[in-house]
């Protein structure tokens, strides 16, 4: 039996965290739950409007193409990041030299903010000084507008987003290959599987956890995604690369309707759960554990 | 995968990585004239030098970067300090409610800051500190779940054999914290740090939130504003935004073991 000196000191050790959870856990879910079912404009004091906000946003045009947005976005970088990131992780888990080196380069993007991003992504994107209409004209294909044209720029935003994570997926799924037993490798070689063989039946399975893990983080990244849009774009060229978080910020710190953006606030985090649940039971039925 | 191909995809992906950050490297030091001109060269034509030292001589740049590097320092120290004692109340002492602490961090985790921004500048406005460093200082001080984690991992993995002899030796538990405990976990330490560094440094929601003084700004937020105070001069906001990289460029350099580390268990905590 603990002494209560001893659950005192544990109780002390653990005190910043307890703040935390009065402050910036309890105390916002309750304000963000009050503030959804009230007109508040900062200035004056919240007013209870019951279910208004969340009729509003039923109807609300802008809202729902912002959620398409934010899904296309996710559907183009979720996949890509995660098919990326696989084969550059088997490729690195080979016996080859330089291999600090090499990761550290597809690590410097993981560090630069998006600041910085948004920048180096204009000496690409920029339609009329980027290296990428440059390369198109080798093959004779027209100049495009990238971050400017309505059809191309999630497209764009998404090639963004997959360059500068990939490298963190990347040595997420290194360190699930190295788990794997290089035994099962060898069985296979013994029973005749080529390369291919090997991957589809030892290598996929055997990182299936990890895989999921990317699914999930790379999902809920893009279903919070701000910065990159309001670095890049601030959704633009006519709304064409809105997403939900940037709407929200909006409505909230832009247009003053803290109420209506609380109401965004719990649909987005309602949305990202409802993801992870479905995510968390997909992975009952395929992931296979070592 | 053959060896050669492995090479192959490794070095062509490299070059995908890093001839971007060589173009604008290259950007930064044109002149406009040369920055607009279409078709686009690749090497500058002269290189002018002077574009960096002018970001310094024109806009305030050194006040954000002392900003951004008070700022990040504090919340890097912040959350080691206080991750590394509530890692340690779960991991090593004897904590009431210990479960509930442990499912109530991992459930602060799916609550993500874009969801919680609005609330916290009411509270925070409530306390007075709209256009002050604090609301991206303190709530470090709080400890943050990713680094309780990771602290708690941590500490779980030593011996209980040293804090035994310190006890009969008649250390109390803070004394058994930091001279025991915290110097065997040393490599979380790092990782916590330079972790907590980079995304306080890169931070763009929270001080476009909170801070509005021209004199109040971090490196993101002053080096976005220049775009409308350098018009005609987008190199210069080139080279400004490439040199807000070259202190956590310098940091990765020197520990890059620490960021993978990190990287890892952010991703393998949940």
């Amino acid at each position: 039996m603990a002494s209560l000196r001893d659950r005192l000191w544990a109780t002390l050790f653990a005190s910043p965290y307890l703040a935390h959870l009065i402050l910036l856990t309890a105390w916002p879910v309750l304000a963000l739950a009050y503030l959804s079912f009230t007109d508040y404009d900062t200035v004056s004091d919240p007013e209870w409007v019951g279910l208004d906000n969340y009729t509003r946003l039923l109807g609300d045009e802008a809202f729902w193409s912002s959620l398409g947005n934010t899904g296309v976005f996710a559907l183009l970088y979720v996949p890509a990041q995660t098919v990326l990131a696989l084969v550059l992780a088997v490729a690195l888990n080979q016996k080859i030299r330089f291999i600090p080196l090499l990761r550290g380069a597809y690590f410097v993007p993981v560090v630069s903010s998006w600041v910085v991003i948004a920048y180096v992504a204009d000496s690409v994107f920029n339609p009329r000084t980027g290296s990428a209409n440059t390369v198109l004209g080798w093959f004779g294909i027209d100049p495009q507008a990238w971050l400017n044209s309505p059809a191309l720029v999630i497209p764009t935003l998404a090639a963004v987003a997959v360059w500068k994570g990939v490298g963190y997926m990347m040595v997420l799924f290194l360190a699930a290959l190295q788990a794997i037993p290089q035994e099962r490798y060898e069985a296979a070689m013994v029973d005749g599987g080529n390369a291919w063989h090997r991957f589809r039946h030892i290598t996929v399975p055997g990182v299936s956890g990890t895989t999921f893990l990317v699914l999930v983080l790379s999902t809920i990244t893009t279903l919070q995604a701000f910065e990159q849009v309001y670095v890049m774009t601030d959704g633009g060229p006519s709304g064409a690369s809105e997403l939900t978080v940037l709407y929200m910020y909006r409505q909230g710190f832009q247009f003053f309707q803290l109420g209506y953006a609380a109401a965004i606030a719990w649909v987005l985090f309602a949305i990202i759960l409802l993801f992870t649940l479905v995510q968390l039971w997909l992975q009952r039925r395929w992931v296979h554990y070592a | 995968m053959p060896k050669r191909l492995a090479y192959l995809v490794l070095v062509a992906g490299a070059a995908v990585m890093l001839l971007p950050f060589l173009a604008s490297l290259f950007n930064s030091l044109k002149t406009y004239a040369d920055y607009i001109a279409v078709p686009p060269g690749f090497l500058p034509d002269p290189f002018e030098w002077s574009n960096w030292t002018q970001v310094w001589e024109r806009a305030p740049f050194g006040v954000y970067a002392a900003n951004s590097l008070l700022i990040a320092s504090l919340a890097a120290f912040g959350n080691v300090l206080s991750s590394a004692m509530v890692g340690h109340a779960l991991a090593r002492m004897k904590l009431p409610a210990r479960g509930a602490l442990l499912t109530a961090a991992l459930a602060t985790m799916m609550l993500p800051t874009v969801v919680t921004i609005i609330p916290s500048f009411i509270l925070f406005r409530e306390f007075g500190w709209l256009d002050t460093f604090l609301p991206l200082i303190v709530p470090f001080w709080l400890a943050t779940p990713f680094g309780i984690f990771l602290m708690r991992q941590s500490f779980l993995a030593v011996p209980k054999e040293f804090e035994e002899a310190a006890t009969i030796d008649g250390a109390g538990p803070w004394r058994v914290f930091t001279r025991i405990h915290l110097p065997l976990v040393k490599p979380a330490l790092a990782t916590l740090t330079v972790f907590t560094f980079m995304s306080s440094w890169g931070a763009v929601l929270e001080p476009t939130v909170y801070l509005t003084s021209p004199d109040k700004l971090t490196l993101p937020i002053g080096v976005m504003g220049l775009r409308g105070q350098f018009v005609g001069n987008d190199q210069l906001v080139t080279a400004a935004a490439l040199m807000s990289l070259l202190p956590i460029l310098v940091l990765f350099l020197i520990a890059q073991r620490y960021f993978v580390r990190g990287a890892m268990a952010a991703g393998l905590k949940g």
